[in-house]
């Protein structure tokens, strides 16, 4: 068997039984995931129901785990699903209270996308966490998955089933926009000074 | 159109010495909290749950398939019998006598198809010698013929009759 990573070897030591395995792959990345989660959604509630939702997923599908890449891909291609999931049950459920109850003042939204919530998590942000939160999703999650697990280009593009170019483009993007929140004058002051020559 | 961004940002970026990755390496770094933690560990010492119905649909499953060539032969389409393949029917209207002296199971029928040597001589010259008396005697001859060819080393005189024509 080829083993791609020490940690793909303790997957495959628990899909055969190895609980001990199983307690040091998850302080391994149980860090890094919880904050993928929870950049992602922005809500601590929400954050640790899909955190219990992959793990969950993993222990049930392990006996059909091969390593065929890194671990964290495997395990983190699970946490894309499972936000993904999030998101999608999000819009159906907002599409659906429009639907069925016109006069309701207040759509049945997720607490992280009604405009006050998003308020107050960002006030407990740095600029950075507030830019990162104000990336679209897919540039936010690149940046993550590299920041988070170490992932390469390519797999974040396995991860989030995109294509190689796709995801580059998602992180250069997200890259540039959050070089700014790091040097807000310097950001703004840079046109000025173009447009003087 | 999208702006272009100069490739170097993503490459220094990508070498892990960026001043962006610094700083977020600054920033808090929430964990899950204690409870979530003791709640996954505890479920992953869990058997996968098997769902009840799966067994009984694994059985059906592996008998509908056994069965399935028997199926197939049973209720499949069947083949279709070409016209040629069905014998020729050679009708003999043989008088009351004739019909009385022939095999109960024959009934005078002659399957000008059949291999000729799967018929025997002696019921071959019988339904020959049945055409003779009702006066057909030009398929009589026809019958000869066949027979002679089928058996040309059979005695004339084991002969009931005496054939018309000269063979």
């Amino acid at each position: 068997m080829e083993s791609f990573d020490e940690d793909a070897g303790l997957m495959a030591r628990y899909r055969d039984g190895d609980a001990a395995a199983f307690s040091t792959l998850y302080a391994r990345h149980k860090g890094p995931l919880y904050r993928y989660l929870l950049r992602q959604v922005r809500s601590s509630g929400a954050a640790a129901d899909l955190f219990q939702e992959v793990w969950s997923r993993l222990v049930a599908t392990r006996k059909r785990y091969e390593p065929r890449a890194k671990f964290a891909t495997y395990l983190f291609h699970i946490a894309h699903n499972c936000t993904m999931d999030f998101f999608r049950r999000g819009v159906r459920r907002a599409a659906r209270s429009d639907h069925s109850d016109a006069q309701s003042p207040e759509p049945e939204v997720p607490e992280y996308q009604r405009p006050d919530g998003v308020a107050e998590f960002l006030e407990q942000q740095s600029a950075l966490l507030a830019a990162l939160a104000a990336l679209p999703r897919e540039q936010r999650e690149a940046f993550l998955l590299h920041e988070e697990t170490g992932l390469t280009i390519e797999e974040i593009a396995r991860v989030t089933d995109v294509g190689l170019e796709t995801a580059k483009s998602r992180l250069r993007y997200a890259i540039r926009k959050l070089k700014k929140s790091l040097h807000p004058v310097e950001a703004h002051a840079r046109p000025l000074r173009t447009r003087t020559v | 159109m999208a702006p272009m961004i100069p490739t170097d940002d993503l490459e220094e970026y990508l070498r892990g010495d960026s001043a962006l990755s610094r700083q977020y390496k600054r920033e808090p770094a929430p964990a899950p909290p204690p409870a979530l933690d003791r709640q996954v560990q505890r479920s992953s010492s869990e058997t996968p749950v098997r769902s009840p119905y799966l067994a009984p649909l694994a059985l059906a499953a592996s008998v509908l398939l056994s069965m399935a060539p028997v199926l197939a032969i049973v209720f499949g389409p069947q083949p279709k019998q070409h016209t040629d393949d069905a014998p020729h029917l050679v009708r003999v209207a043989a008088h009351a006598g004739a019909a009385a002296n022939a095999p109960l199971d024959r009934k005078l029928r002659l399957y000008s198809s059949d291999p000729p040597h799967t018929r025997a001589p002696s019921a071959w010259l019988a339904d020959i010698a049945a055409l003779r008396r009702a006066g057909r005697n030009s398929e009589a001859d026809a019958e000869f013929r066949r027979f002679r060819a089928a058996y040309p080393g059979y005695s004339a005189g084991e002969l009931p009759f005496w054939p018309q024509a000269d063979f």
